[in-house]
């Protein structure tokens, strides 16, 4: 069995226990040197500077009692191998840290110095064996995702060649079809896009899983998206004369969220309910603003469907979960939308769950956190509690030449977005979540602490450095204007909250003041700042 | 603009694409659609032969898989930068390949749109007929959709 650990750090506060503990060590064959310390805190520093190769540690420590003790520890130094010295009466204790990850524990009063270096040898023997099975799981994942994106590449070459040939046939560039040709080759390309629908969920679920699923959230207006999803599904709607409608409540303020992964939710969820509600049925899609939580806005949309019975509810997230009742015509797919669904409102910060009845429909609904510009601006216009003084407003607005390429403008105007970010001063500026306008314009918005005397340097790093990128050189332009926010009154008798919230205020009315035509902003957020005053 | 072009019996005046795949029936497919909206077409199997076909033929837009052998779509995309008479042709990336990877990277080395397979015809049409018209391949007028 492997080596005895050469390096021990002794944390125990009683000096008689502390010395035993020593003696006992030193008694045994091997070289051992042992640091003892009396506190957590000491221990904690004597971890920052060298790496032991063993912890024996006293839970009830001056400055630390019971589990927090180890749990501290554990996470100052996760792959060193910790024991723990119990008394009699809390050997429960020393047991759930076991369970919590803890190699071992030695009860004090029993310990021999054959005993003690026994159990610290197989502590750091287990401790390896964990690290190299976490090595190992690692290694698979990486694995597992790899193969994965290397099947999905494969399939999708053939799957392109029959798609290519299908809709060669089916638009008639190889002459005119009978009736029956034309619905056959339609049901193949209803596969072929089923098939490439389940490649994707399956490299996506991979993501999701290896945490390699990632969010862009911009500053969005739901309701036009959801707009967008329901035009998006109302063919395939209208195939099984479903109707699909969409309720919004006008006064939605905007939302932070990535609109591509929230359209795809919608779209998901919106296809699932067509798939499980009978013809002549209806879907509604809605979105509305709770009294009780004023962060969030609520989506949902419902269905006329046969619902979930109550025994199945808490599965139909899970993955590979498929509905054991769907009949033919829906064809159940892979079982991973809803689990990716739910993956991706989450890294959003939101939450899904869904509220069904047999026989009465179902209702999947998710929560995307509304953009509150104060809540952005807070730490970094204010410093030890106060506002910081003079803050201005940088518009940075980039226009294509030319009705330009969808694929290589929005590109550039993300590098531009990135060098951009590179231009400030992280903890007292802010670039603002890119507003989604739809349009090819891009106007980024800069919050930065300082006057407007000392605001050149910053614009004139925005102009060299965004400027001077060759790709936007060769596609647009570049505009740069400064705005100054009014600061507080001299007697202000707000809190610094109020205050920022004033300065939200501020910067959200100049904002809308630019872009009202591209955008109507956030009126409910003004709202509840005024409220709030 | 050229007034000459004559390929194989295809109509003259019409902008010229040059579809680069290893997968010889996908290359067919797709060049039986660009000929159906009234583009005229050439192929390239591999790298090598995509830039001695471009420099031949010097088509007013590519179309260039990732995956080739005799050079990868990257190879060719550096490559094509290297001849001032080809370094201003757009290429579309129409790739098996996963775009969380490579469509930074293809976007940086020159292309100007990045398709995964398989693609939306109209997507990939309307995409074409952008690029062309942004003016670097093709000063004149495009040919009209036929449907």
């Amino acid at each position: 069995m492997g080596n005895a650990p050469a390096h021990v750090l002794l944390i125990e506060d009683n000096p008689g226990d502390a010395d035993l503990v020593r003696l006992r060590l030193v008694e045994g064959k091997s070289e051992v040197h042992v640091n003892c310390v009396p506190r957590l805190s000491d221990a904690l520093a004597c971890l920052e500077l060298e790496t032991p190769s063993l912890v024996l540690l006293d839970l009830n420590l001056p400055d630390s009692h019971g589990a927090d003790t180890f749990r501290q520890i554990m996470q100052k130094a996760p792959n060193v191998p910790v024991v723990i010295l119990s008394g009699q009466d809390d050997e429960a204790l020393a047991m759930k840290a076991v369970h919590l990850g803890v190699q071992d524990y030695l009860i004090k009063g029993e310990i021999t110095s054959k005993h003690l270096e026994r159990a610290l040898r197989y502590a750091v023997e287990r401790q390896g064996l964990l690290r190299s099975l976490e090595t190992l799981r690692k290694q698979q994942l990486e694995f597992k995702n790899q193969f994965l994106s290397h099947v999905s590449h494969e399939l999708r070459t053939p799957l392109t060649c029959i798609h290519q040939y299908v809709t060669l046939l089916l638009d008639g560039l190889a002459g005119p079809l009978l009736p029956d040709q034309l619905d056959y080759l339609k049901t193949v390309l209803k596969s072929v896009n089923q098939l490439h629908a389940m490649i994707r969920d399956l490299l996506e679920a991979t993501r999701a899983d290896s945490g390699k699923l990632r969010v862009e959230p911009r500053c969005i207006a739901i309701g036009e998206l959801i707009q967008q999803a329901v035009a998006m599904m109302r063919p395939t709607a209208a195939e099984k004369r479903i109707g699909l409608e969409a309720v919004l409540d006008p006064s939605i303020p905007l939302v932070y969220a990535d609109p591509d992964r929230a359209l795809e939710v919608l779209i998901n969820l919106i296809d699932n309910a067509i798939k499980f509600t009978p013809a002549e049925g209806s879907v509604t899609v809605k979105a509305s603003m709770v009294e009780t939580d004023p962060s969030a806005v609520y989506l949902s949309v419902s269905d006329s469907g046969r619902g979930i019975p109550a025994e199945s509810l808490p599965q139909v997230f899970e993955r590979l979960y498929q509905d054991p009742e769907a009949v033919d015509g829906n064809r159940a797919g892979l079982g991973l939308g809803l689990y990716i669904a739910k993956e991706i409102v989450a890294l959003h910060g939101g939450r899904m769950w869904v509220a069904s009845e047999a026989g009465s429909g179902s209702t999947f609904s998710f929560t995307l956190p509304f953009y509150s510009l104060a809540k952005l601006l807070l730490p970094v216009i204010t410093h030890k509690g106060r506002l910081r003084e003079g803050i201005v407003l940088v518009r940075v607005e980039l226009t294509p030449l030319s009705k330009a390429l969808r694929g290589s403008w929005k590109e550039t105007c993300q590098k531009c977005l990135e060098i951009l970010r590179k231009c400030i001063y992280l903890d007292k500026d802010l670039v603002l979540p890119p507003l989604e306008t739809g349009n090819a314009e891009e106007t980024f918005f800069v919050v930065a602490s300082t006057d407007i005397g000392h605001v050149n340097i910053m614009v004139d790093r925005i102009r060299n450095q965004v400027g001077g990128l060759p790709k936007l050189k060769a596609s647009g332009t570049l505009k740069v204007t400064v705005e100054a926010i009014p600061g507080p009154p001299a007697a202000d008798s707000r809190t610094v909250e109020q205050q920022v919230w004033g300065v939200a205020d501020c910067v959200t009315e100049i904002i809308q003041q630019g872009i009202a035509s591209k955008q109507h902003l956030n009126k409910k957020e003004k709202h509840q700042n005024a409220h709030r005053r | 603009m050229r007034t000459d072009d004559k390929t194989e019996g295809q109509p003259v005046n019409r902008p010229k694409i040059m579809v680069v795949d290893d997968d010889s029936d996908l290359r067919q497919a797709l060049s039986l659609r660009l000929r159906a909206n009234n583009f005229v077409t050439v192929n390239a199997c591999d790298g090598y032969s995509a830039i001695a076909m471009a420099q031949k033929e010097k088509p007013h837009l590519i179309i260039l898989d990732l995956g080739l052998p005799a050079g990868d779509g990257f190879a060719v995309l550096k490559n094509l930068r290297q001849y001032p008479s080809l370094a201003e042709i757009p290429v579309i990336v129409l790739t098996a390949r996963d775009p969380e990877t490579n469509e930074k990277r293809t976007l940086e080395t020159g292309a100007v749109a990045f398709f995964q397979k398989p693609v939306d015809n109209e997507e990939l049409l309307g995409v074409i007929r952008a690029s062309l018209q942004a003016g670097w391949g093709w000063g004149g007028a495009l040919p009209s959709n036929p449907s």
